[in-house]
């Protein structure tokens, strides 16, 4: 969804929801890299059934990354996609399936958004090719260096679409990948490996998203199986709360924001492009070896724990009093419902609701009174009661005006507190940060006028703190007070003006304005608002349909640039019957007509180019050379609007028909509609049943018998050019090797069909287990103990078994570190990560002690009071916690940390411990004499650079 | 063709006008189908049946051109003008592109997206007249934005 704020959003408010991965480094041994066995238990403390990946979220970062160099060609590409697969598979471990999913051809409701996506990838290409040359001549005429310009085509991202040679090219990679890991991974050999590659028409999720209904509604499934699905994308949480399963967990990157990204011209860090200034002729290494190497620390990874959002949900969402039992499953699926108004990938959002404003809290203000007022939910199975609609809009409508207001208000805010602060720190640059002043006021050696008595010393001592007090709170308004005539810069010299913006929603007569200015109609027009709203409310109906039953019309689309107000929604219940049935997808050559400029034309067959570029062509009008972008008030060009023509899908397929006959064999195979395929290794169980298949060579689809394979159902078809066991797998990378045992079977697989009015019911399963609740039972404060303690849980597992030295441990420790420790320390047992290279270590300054009264080290390896050499040094550790509120919860997280880096240390060859240590002594040294004072401040350092030992008992849970 | 010519093209070619109107996308506001269809009009004996797409294409062409502001290649541009000839688009709204955009990011002084009162007229040698008075020389088919900054 095109939300990013979504999720932050949602981790802000619901921490607990995020978890961070624990992933097992491959160790090096003698220069041999060691794989990590992924046959072994899951270090996350959970095994999970299904791995579902969404490629293109592999795809995009794989190819053209944007926190290091570029791949130089196709190959690197694929063997960066392989590596980050292997990384996923090693932190995710499924034990059944493992799903890939690329994106077909999508369905007409998003081509709007991925023409202008298009589009303007095309145009930022070009930019970014032309400001490229430009800074390098400029670099190299001022006697710079730059390396040489390697001639490498530029890779244009544009060829990530269904239909182009490089999709048809991936799909055969991954076909190799997959038989390669089938073959030769012993984590790979129980499991059924389904690859829907972009020849399936649909999105990569939403494919997915089918599979697991199919599944689920077959009698077979499994009611308990532990989804995992990997994407970044915020509405993989919708879907993963649409489908209803209550183990369902997503992995994806940790967002961090404000990374320093490479520079596109000399691939080094610290500037911006327009800033380069070249590099440094200097040898990296010795004979220039590290000339490459880029300092460049890895993306972790995150798991985000839908059990725990639908905890937090149903808290939340909880209605008493009632007419009718309360169903916690419909409240979810109308909280789904209710997060699409705030945007996604098919509607523009409304006006007035801003994920950042709390409009979802809003929201479900507005569906609560709702829901007690019509006695009954909003939707039901993806079908939305269009009543309910109505009144949800019509609260939202009443409050619209001052929604703007307020907007207005705080988005000036917000730029005086910016002003005054950026004011504050330029006046902080340029002199002491105080100066006394009237009789004390500093003089010039050997000036006129000698000092003169001082009077009344203590009220111009209380002035001038006054004064002090008053400048720092209006900062930079001191500049002229001390007369020495500042010149004053200026004014916002590097700050530039806002676009201007001519709806002024904060402003009466918004509404006629908005129309006007976005749909060029008088607000009078009734007729056309109501078209817009109507398309709206199909939308909406659509997008719920999509989410929950499937693609309902591969046709339908909105065909405006601009959503209405929700105070417009009114008569909306006659609005919408129902989708046409029996649409068909357009092909993949014909969708890149769809969605690419003429731009990339060199991505189709010649005469199709032309129909882009020829002023007699019969659709010319889809491909403007420059298009408009309408700011809509924000202020850079990639987050306005594109404003694109819609594409005429008659007149397309008109003009292409005429074209048709051109295609080669090749660009024909392309252009059609592919399957699934299916593949497991030779130790599978049901690949006798697949090899049988083969030999007899039936030519009609065969249903799975499900018993093989953990109840997974589905057709199972002859592929034409099959992966067999014993049949050699040519690589179709030439750096890698051919698969000369091949243990793999491939065959085409097709998901379990129903009916076309088949509803897929939005429930929990029969037999499901809801796992153990996690959140902090809400009465627990009031003192009903006798249930026993209540711990946070960190991670998957209930009963983790907390890192513990027992008593010679901490014996040992204590001999090795210093003797003289004594006194209690609450800090004993949470070492810092990463604290080992930063020497000292200060406590945070308004930290309570008594959080830590579960520790169990106390007393016995005792920390001393602290020591703060150096006040102001962050608390380092902050970073690994996501986010639990309690000191208590911190240092759990961080031992976990702790652990993965020594893992890790581990993994470099185990040095790095040891020499923080030295280190560390080094510090000691230096500050020996107050080491005497303090006794024991060394040691404590050094304790947390001592590896601690994995715990006993890792993986015993249940 | 005035508003009044219109109507009468419509009374004498009902079967013209009835054909036309299926061409009416779902997006277009009256004002907006009402110019394209006067283009239609005035170009649809040129084209015949089975180039009726391409007329259609030219025709929104111009419509993206005037209402949504795209641009295209300059020749189509300058067919566009001829095409055009005489429709009167009044209060056209006006856009910055793309291209416009970024190029005043670079230059680091951001003009505002704005809209101006106006009313254009398509032909050659036409001048577009502002509401107020003041006029600013215009190609026809070609809005250029440049000119109106304030």
């Amino acid at each position: 969804m095109g939300v990013p704020a979504f999720f932050r959003w949602l981790s802000r408010k619901y921490s607990t929801i995020v978890t961070h991965c624990t992933e097992e480094r491959s160790k090096e041994c003698n220069g041999v890299r060691i794989p990590v066995d992924t046959s072994k238990p899951n270090p996350n403390e959970v095994e999970f059934d299904n791995l579902y990946l969404d490629m293109n979220g592999i795809i995009h970062p794989c190819t053209h990354p944007e926190d290091k160099a570029a791949p130089k060609n196709e190959d690197e590409m694929m063997v960066a996609i392989f590596e980050y697969m292997d990384r996923l598979f090693n932190i995710v471990r499924p034990r059944r399936v493992l799903y890939m999913a690329i994106d077909g051809v999508a369905p007409r409701a998003k081509m709007n958004q991925q023409r202008s996506r298009r589009f303007r990838a095309s145009k930022e290409g070009v930019e970014l090719v032309e400001e490229k040359s430009r800074i390098r001549e400029e670099i190299l005429g001022r006697g710079g260096y730059l390396p040489p310009d390697e001639i490498k085509e530029r890779f244009d991202s544009n060829c990530i679409t269904p239909g182009t040679e490089f999709m048809d090219n991936l799909a055969k990679c991954l076909r190799y990948y997959i038989a390669d890991r089938l073959s030769n991974d012993p984590g790979w050999r129980n499991i059924t490996v389904i690859l829907s590659d972009a020849s399936v028409p649909g999105e990569g999720e939403h494919k997915i998203m089918d599979y697991i209904r199919r599944q689920r509604a077959q009698p077979h499934h499994d009611p308990n199986t532990h989804h995992c699905l990997c994407g970044a994308d915020a509405d993989l949480i919708m879907l993963g709360l649409a489908t209803h399963e209550p183990n369902f967990t997503i992995i994806r990157e940790e967002f961090k924001p404000n990374q320093p990204r490479p520079c596109a011209m000399c691939g080094q860090k610290g500037h911006e492009i327009k800033d380069c200034q070249g590099v440094a002729r200097e040898k990296q290494g010795e004979h220039d070896e590290f000339a490459d190497a880029m300092p460049a620390s890895e993306q972790e990874f995150i798991f985000i724990r839908l059990c725990v959002l639908r905890e937090y949900l149903e808290r939340e969402l909880t209605m008493a009093s009632l007419p009718f039992p309360f169903d916690f499953e419909r409240t979810v699926d109308d909280w789904v419902f209710m997060c699409f108004f705030v945007g996604n990938d098919f509607l523009p959002h409304l006006p007035s609701l801003e994920i950042r404003e709390g409009a979802i809290d809003r929201l479900v203000g507005i569906y609560k009174d709702v829901v007690h007022k019509t006695g009954g939910y909003i939707t039901e199975n993806g079908f939305v009661k269009l009543e309910s609609v109505e009144l949800i809009m019509q609260a939202i409508g009443v409050a619209e005006d001052n929604i703007f207001k307020k907007r207005k208000e705080d988005d000036e805010g917000f730029k005086r507190r910016n002003k005054e602060k950026k004011k504050r720190m330029k006046a902080q640059q340029q002199g002491p940060s105080y100066l006394t002043s009237g009789q004390f006021a500093p003089q010039a050696l050997g000036g006129r006028g000698r000092p003169e008595v001082v009077q009344n010393a203590r009220h111009q001592a209380f002035d001038m703190r006054m004064q002090g007090r008053d400048q720092h709170n209006r900062a930079g308004t001191s500049d002229g007070q001390d007369g020495r005539g500042v010149k004053r810069k200026a004014e916002d010299s590097d700050s530039e003006p806002d676009p201007e913006d001519n709806v002024r929603l904060w402003e009466d007569g918004w509404k006629q304005r908005y129309y006007k200015t976005k749909f060029d109609v008088d607000a009078t027009d009734d007729d056309f608002r109501k078209k817009v709203v109507m398309s709206y409310v199909e939308g909406l109906c659509w997008v719920l349909r999509y989410y929950y039953q499937g693609c309902a019309s591969w046709k339908w689309y909105f065909p405006f640039h601009y959503a209405p107000f929700a105070s417009d929604f009114k008569n909306i219940k006659g609005m919408f019957t129902d989708f046409e049935l029996g649409t068909k997808p357009f092909k993949p050559l014909e969708q890149l007509m769809g969605v690419f400029p003429a731009a990339s034309g060199n991505f189709l067959p010649e005469t199709w180019r032309s129909l882009m570029s020829n002023p007699e062509s019969s659709i010319i009008d889809f491909y403007p050379d420059d298009f408009a972008i309408d700011l809509n008030g924000k202020k850079y060009a990639w987050q306005g609007v594109a404003l694109l023509p819609f594409v005429d899908e008659r007149r397309l397929r008109a003009a292409l028909a005429e074209v048709y006959p051109n295609l080669s064999p090749e660009e024909n195979k392309r252009n059609s509609l592919g399957s699934d395929m299916l593949f497991v290794a030779k130790s599978h169980s049901i690949c006798d049943f697949i090899q049988e298949l083969y030999r007899g060579e039936s030519h009609e689809g065969t249903e799975m018998p499900a018993e093989l394979c953990h109840g997974i159902q589905g057709i199972l078809n002859l592929d034409g050019d099959p992966i067999l066991p014993d049949k050699p797998v040519e690589s179709p990378i030439p750096m890698l090797r051919d698969i000369a045992q091949n243990s793999a079977i491939g065959v085409k697989y097709k998901d379990p069909q129903f009916g076309e009015t088949f509803v897929f019911k939005a429930v929990i399963l029969h037999g499901a287990k809801i796992p153990a609740k996690v959140l902090k039972p809400g009465d627990w404060e009031r003192g009903n103990r006798g249930r026993g303690n209540w711990r946070p849980q960190l991670g998957f597992n209930s009963n983790r078994q907390q890192v513990h030295l027992d008593q010679s441990a901490f014996r040992a420790l204590g001999h090795s570190i210093n003797r003289q420790q004594q006194g209690g320390g609450q800090y004993s047992n949470a070492p810092p990560p990463g604290n080992y290279h930063q020497g000292n270590y200060s406590r945070p300054p308004h930290s309570g002690g008594g959080h830590f009264s579960h520790s169990r080290q106390q007393g016995l390896l005792g920390a001393p009071p602290p020591f703060n050499p150096n006040p102001v040094q962050q608390y380092p550790r902050q970073q690994y916690s996501s986010g639990g509120g309690h000191g208590w919860d911190r240092s759990m997280q961080s031992q976990g940390a702790a652990y993965q880096q020594n893992l890790q240390r581990g993994g470099h060859g185990g040095g790095q411990g040891q020499g923080g240590y030295h280190q560390q002594r080094g510090q000691d040294d230096r500050r020996g004499d107050r080491r005497d004072d303090r006794g024991g401040q060394p040691g404590y350092s050094s304790g947390r650079s001592y590896p601690l030992p994995p715990p006993a008992r890792r993986y015993n849970w249940s | 063709m005035a508003e009044m010519e219109i109507e009468e093209f419509i009374e004498q070619n009902r079967h013209l006008a009835t054909l036309v109107d299926t061409y009416r996308g779902i997006s277009e506001s009256e004002k907006h189908w009402k110019a394209r269809r006067e283009f239609l009009f005035r170009n649809i004996n040129d084209f015949e049946d089975p180039h009726i797409d391409q007329l259609l294409a030219l025709s929104m062409v111009w419509a993206n051109n005037v209402f949504l502001g795209c641009r295209y290649s300059p020749d189509l541009l300058e067919k566009m003008k001829e095409m055009a000839e005489g429709i009167v688009v009044e209060d056209a709204p006006v856009f910055k592109t793309r291209d416009e955009i970024m190029k005043n990011q670079n230059l680091r002084s951001s003009a505002p997206m704005c809209f101006l009162k106006s009313m254009l007229v398509y032909g050659p040698g036409a001048c577009s007249l502002s509401s107020k008075g003041n006029t600013a020389p215009c190609l026809p088919g070609m809005i250029q934005t440049s000119l109106l900054y304030y």
